[in-house]
């Protein structure tokens, strides 16, 4: 595997830069991580850069992995999610930072056979160094980000689970990522920021 | 509103909000039997709450693992698949078995891979458990749900008239608590929870037999004690400790009938429901009366260590009476067992290990700032605190300065308690244990043989049972050894330095902790003391005259302390 990943901002750009700041004590506005673009291999061997995205309002970045029973509940949601908000503007781009060592259900072939069965409408990322999870701060699997084009940067605008019910898509109360992306597009802010993904952890090889 | 009125609707709502409150079938454990045992330690998760499911862990199930029949005498062959995302151990907890197949800290088992311990049971018939061991990370994989029973069949208890069907006169309950974050639906690793779970289940109930039912009771709680006893008050007979069959059935009766069992600890009680069919009868809590320093009867309002169930009276799990079964039993016998305890002259040693609060201690400094510690000292996987000869009789004396209640929990052995603060215990305290509850301020002796398995490399430990402690350091571990003659209580001190080694003539050492070394022996690799001073030459001792190969040089210190090293003479 020739994967490699670029820091391609200006150095002067100190990746997690974030800024916040408090109106009185109406209203706090979370900060808000700026996401350095990066390139990385998709699970056919295709380069992709986070740069190519620019064109639209921004996207879906999910951590997923093959053996993680509650990541694979969600697969089928990925890719309606894909289909209703990539023509919006917002298409879903998902990536594994797992080790194929630690479990080989990861391994390139199968995350492959996993796409080809699932029929995966979106790229499928492979972060073998883990250093996009890092770049995210993602924790577990699946762990879903809103990342919004703005300002010439890209703008981390939700992060957390993707919605309220893992098993149970039906009986799902809170559609966080969807609530996101409905409010960006009615030029709101994004009123649930942040929620606890849910998931198996990702380990951080040192 | 009149008064009469506004009572009526109160007691109506409360009626509903009661009803409401369903109750879910208790899940029983699968079971596996025979010599070889498959598991597998997996991220999962499972539908504890409505709303989202909760992320979990298990052996081949989403919550807990399936129980493990095991017959004493047999020769048992684990396979231990780690597909967690983390390292993990599982430990036997109260087996007696060598200490490189006991699953404690050290026996670490990578993710994807394969750990297979063996062993000869040698356990009396009675409930134990397996759980996870990882230093600093018990806590964390037993609130997932990792556990497991672990039951040892042997010939005295089958010759016995005791239930012994599996899920229907005879129930394993592993009771705990989990704190669930309302939103998330994911569990909170805390010390106490908000929820009594049985089995994995919420709110439980389950329909037991008109006849003498035997409940294997398992405290498989992070921290808290449960004072137990029946809604009803009625009497129940304790059959089993930790480790096997008291010799006698010790019945626990009068006004209010209870038993405390604290984190770690196993008994088998029998419960007569005979001619009680179409009744209701609930297991509980009664932790209300219990002191504040007993975990499970201290109330925090807020905090880490918050307490929703603190200093409460509440439901386990509700058991509904059904009919009578075919040969059902309907007696208990009159005697158990024909254990024969050691008694406190056979022991050739006495240990004595302190629990203190951490109060005050900088050196080292403590993680938390609740941690308890063994001997003044918090847990250092690289220090061996006793070397154990093989086949010694022990009186371990645990004194307690502590605040607080500790389940102390010994790894290799089971013991018998010999006194709590200088008198005998209850009855159903005299047999086989491998954890204690000692109380705050209180001294507990306990004895035991430490047979069979020597490895002076591989220890064994000794612990508070509460996870959350375990993890902050509060344990210590023992080797198992066939020290050389005379030498019983070595310290493997690590501040203990020699050079040149190799050498030909004069071996020099110091100590970096500064105590006084009085007398130097050399000592061969079969024991034998070839050389014995006083330390009054600076120091050193000559070996010159030692023929080539490896010896052992033991210091004592003014203090009467003994520290070895091994070296090399060329």
């Amino acid at each position: 595997m020739n994967l490699h990943f670029k820091i391609l901002m200006p150095v002067s750009f100190v990746l997690f830069l974030s800024f916040g700041f408090k109106i009185q004590n109406e209203k706090i506005y979370f900060n808000e991580k700026i996401i350095s673009s990066f390139v990385l291999n998709d699970i056919y061997g295709k380069l992709f850069s986070l740069d190519n995205y620019k064109k639209n309002k921004g996207c879906i970045v999910v951590f997923t992995c093959n053996h993680c029973p509650f990541a694979t509940l969600y697969q089928e949601r990925l890719n309606k999610l894909n289909e209703k908000y990539k023509e919006k503007g917002f298409p879903l781009i998902a990536i594994n930072s797992i080790s194929a060592v630690d479990f080989p259900e990861e391994n390139i072939s199968d995350l492959k056979k996993r796409a080809k069965d699932k029929k995966y409408n979106f790229p499928y990322l492979v972060d073998t160094k883990q250093e996009a999870a890092r770049l995210f701060g993602a924790s577990k699997t699946p762990h879903a980000f809103v990342v919004y084009w703005q300002n010439n940067q890209w703008l981390v605008k939700y992060n957390g689970a993707i919605d309220d019910n893992g098993a149970e898509p039906a009986k799902a109360e809170e559609h966080y990522v969807e609530n996101a992306i409905n409010e960006l597009i009615a030029g709101k802010s994004v009123s649930v920021k942040e929620t606890k993904s849910i998931g198996c952890a990702i380990k951080f090889k040192n | 509103m009149n008064r009469k009125l506004f009572f009526t609707r109160f007691a109506l709502c409360a009626f509903v909000i009661v009803r409401a409150q369903s109750y879910n079938q208790l899940w029983i454990p699968d079971t596996l039997s025979g010599t070889v045992f498959n598991l597998t330690a997996k991220d999962t998760f499972k539908q504890i709450v409505s709303g989202n499911q909760t992320i979990t862990g298990g052996f081949n199930s989403n919550f807990w693992g399936p129980t493990l029949f095991v017959n004493k005498g047999d020769v048992v062959h684990m396979n231990i698949k780690n597909e967690l995302q983390d390292t993990t151990t599982v430990h036997w907890h109260g087996m007696h078995l060598p200490a490189i197949m006991d699953g404690g800290p050290h026996q670490k088992i990578a993710p994807n891979t394969t750990w297979s311990p063996y062993w000869k049971v040698s356990n009396h018939a009675a409930t134990y458990w397996y759980h996870p061991h990882l230093d600093m990370m018990a806590q964390k994989q037993i609130t997932e749900g990792l556990g497991g029973f672990l039951i040892v069949r042997d010939s005295n208890e089958r010759s016995l008239n005791l239930p012994r069907t599996y899920g229907i006169d005879d129930i394993p309950l592993a009771i705990t608590d989990r704190d669930i974050d309302h939103g998330t639906k994911q569990f909170v690793e805390v010390p106490y929870g908000d929820s009594i779970m049985v089995n994995g289940t919420l709110r439980p109930q389950y329909t037991v037999p008109s006849q003498i039912v035997r409940f294997r009771i398992l405290d498989a709680a992070i921290e808290t004690s449960y004072n137990l006893g029946f809604s009803d008050n009625r009497s129940f007979t304790v059959i089993t400790t930790d480790g096997g069959l008291l010799n006698s059935p010790v019945t626990i009766s009068g006004t209010a009938p209870r038993f405390l069992i604290s984190a770690g600890e196993r008994v088998e009680i029998l419960v007569n429901f005979s001619g009680q069919s179409g009744n209701s009868v609930f297991l509980k809590a009664y932790n209300s009366t219990l002191p504040q320093n007993v975990p499970g009867g201290d109330f925090f309002p807020g905090g880490p260590f918050v307490s929703y169930l603190g200093k409460q009276d509440y439901n386990i799990l509700k058991l509904n009476v059904g009919p009578q079964t075919s040969n059902a039993v309907i007696n208990v016998p009159s005697t158990l067992a024909n254990n024969v305890y050691y008694v406190a002259s056979q022991a050739s040693y006495t240990r004595t290990v302190t629990i203190s609060d951490s109060t005050g201690v900088t050196t080292p400094p403590i993680l938390g700032p609740n941690a308890f510690i063994i001997n003044h000292k918090l847990f250092d996987i690289n220090y061996i605190n006793y070397t154990v000869p093989l086949d010694n009789i022990e009186i371990w004396e645990i004194k307690s300065t502590s605040g607080f209640s500790h389940p102390f929990h010994i790894h290799d052995v089971e013991f018998n308690i010999l006194t709590r603060n200088g008198v005998a215990p209850a009855a159903y305290e005299q047999g086989w244990k491998d954890v204690v509850l000692v109380k705050s301020n209180e001294t507990v002796r306990f004895i035991a043989k430490f047979d069979d398995y020597a490895d002076v490399l591989k220890p064994y430990m000794f612990h508070c049972h509460i996870a959350m402690h375990e993890d902050e350091g509060m344990m210590g571990q023992f080797v198992v050894g066939q020290a050389p003659t005379g030498i019983t209580d070595i310290q493997k001190n690590k501040n203990m330095v020699i050079y040149p080694n190799p050498t030909s003539g004069v071996i020099h050492f110091e100590m970096s902790n500064q105590v006084i070394i009085s007398k130097i022996e050399v000592i061969s690799t079969h024991g034998q003391t070839l050389m014995e001073t006083k330390n009054e030459a600076q120091n050193k001792v000559d070996i010159s005259g030692l023929t080539t190969g490896m010896y052992f040089l033991k210091l004592t210190d003014d203090k009467g302390v003994s520290y070895i090293k091994s070296y090399y003479k060329e």
